[in-house]
């Protein structure tokens, strides 16, 4: 099916994207970068993170780059003292929500999170810390579910509905009290639905989700090769491409 | 009260979850019109993580997503709900004419003062069960009646401007109603 062209422009620059893409896609497709967290390329959008926020011409919202869609016309900011502002205080929202100790997990330096972090200059968080006592998982012979590090972005609920087709994860409860769960909350290694397959740890951009076996800084993810089995798959059902 | 929650349906449960999930086949959100006919159904006002498991099996719905829906609304309880629920607001008009404080004592005359009320500073969802199964206490973020505040409901019917000693007669009215 021929997609219409339509030309856009994306911090003052005209550019062509494709109907039906996201200002994301259309961005990244320009070589624009727009942070994400909850994004990751071959599953679907959710919008969870709010970090991919950017300026539309003619409205004060911020809107998420990832849901958007692009529309003929649009006169995108993906940088502004703004959108620095309201990214840095959506990180910091999450770092505060569940206990991120970096030099203790075995993402430190492998971590979106982190990276990110750093790339928008956060040095401190200005608000009071949550400190919840959350658990560790650790039933499963070869994975780890640390709460404490979950952002509650969804890729693992994502990777394991749309690519490995278990339904093993699911966001229980709500607020604060959001939890990842298994199954009918049970124990990682008494689900009856997983495969073991590993997808939502590589999928996972922080350390709650790991391979066991792994010291501080030594679990380095790859979800790329979880967009690439994505897209293939997507490709395979003959379903347009994310 | 674990083993309770953790019971396989029994037959008579089983042909009651096999009729309410004909009864919504097909339907979008079928899933909460079955969760809440069958909680509606038990004794215990309460969805069993065996009946939780057998609507999974039954429907091909992921249990991931089945629990995931049962926590996320108020109305579905995963414990079993005492014969008697009493309901306090917890919304600001209510808070303001001392409704955390009702709360305080219908707790502590039913004893469930080893609970943490701690958590219920903040207009927190709480649901707690006397141990013989007699009286649960819920919150509710608001009833709608603020005019009529501090409002507590008792077995659905509602007490307006309630204080302690009209609540206390009321649950001592249910007490002695019941043996």
């Amino acid at each position: 099916m021929p997609t219409k062209t339509i030309s856009v422009r994306i911090d003052g620059e005209l550019v062509t994207a494709q109907e039906g893409q996201s200002i994301l896609e259309a961005a990244r497709a320009n070589g624009k970068q727009i942070p994400t967290l909850c994004y990751l390329k071959g599953l679907s959008a959710v919008g969870a993170c709010r970090v991919c926020i950017v300026e539309l011409a003619g409205t004060d919202r911020l809107l998420p780059a990832c849901t958007t869609p692009i529309q003929e016309g649009m006169s995108i900011k993906t940088t502004s003292a703004k959108l620095t502002l309201y990214r840095q205080m959506a990180v910091e929202l999450l770092l505060v929500e569940r206990n991120h100790i970096c030099s203790a997990c075995v993402s430190n330096s492998h971590c979106e999170l982190q990276a990110l972090a750093q790339s928008l200059g956060l040095t401190h968080v200005r608000y009071s810390y949550n400190n919840p006592r959350v658990p560790v998982d650790m039933t499963h012979p070869r994975f780890v579910l640390d709460h404490n590090r979950c952002i509650l972005c969804t890729r693992c609920v994502r990777v394991c509905a749309e690519v490995e087709g278990a339904n093993v994860w699911e966001v229980a409860s709500r607020g604060i009290y959001s939890r990842i769960v298994s199954d009918l909350r049970e124990d990682w290694g008494q689900t009856r639905n997983c495969t073991g397959c590993g997808k939502c740890v590589q999928a996972c951009p922080t350390g709650a989700l790991a391979e066991k076996g792994f010291s501080v800084h030594e679990m380095v993810k790859q979800s790329d090769g979880v967009t690439r089995l994505a897209l293939q798959r997507a490709h395979q059902a003959g379903s347009p491409s994310r | 009260m674990q083993s309770i929650a953790e019971e396989a349906p029994d037959a008579h449960e089983r042909l009651l979850i096999d009729h309410a999930i004909a009864q919504q086949e097909g339907r979008p959100g079928a899933l909460l019109g079955i969760l809440e006919t069958v909680q509606s159904a038990n004794a215990h006002k309460f969805l069993s993580m065996g009946s939780l498991r057998y609507i999974a099996e039954k429907t091909g719905i992921p249990p991931a997503r089945i629990y995931s829906a049962a926590t996320f609304y108020a109305l579905f309880n995963l414990d079993p709900q005492g014969d008697n629920v009493v309901c306090v607001c917890r919304g600001t008009a209510c808070h303001t004419r001392g409704s955390r404080d009702l709360l305080q004592k219908l707790c502590l005359g039913l004893g469930l003062i080893g609970q943490d009320l701690s958590e219920t500073n903040d207009a927190d969802k709480l649901a707690l069960t006397t141990p013989d199964r007699k009286f649960t206490v819920r919150t509710v973020a608001c009833f709608g009646q603020c005019a009529l505040a501090p409002v507590v409901e008792v077995n659905h019917h509602i007490l307006s401007h309630v204080n302690e000693r009209t609540l206390q007669r009321e649950v001592k009215a249910l007490k002695q109603g019941r043996q």
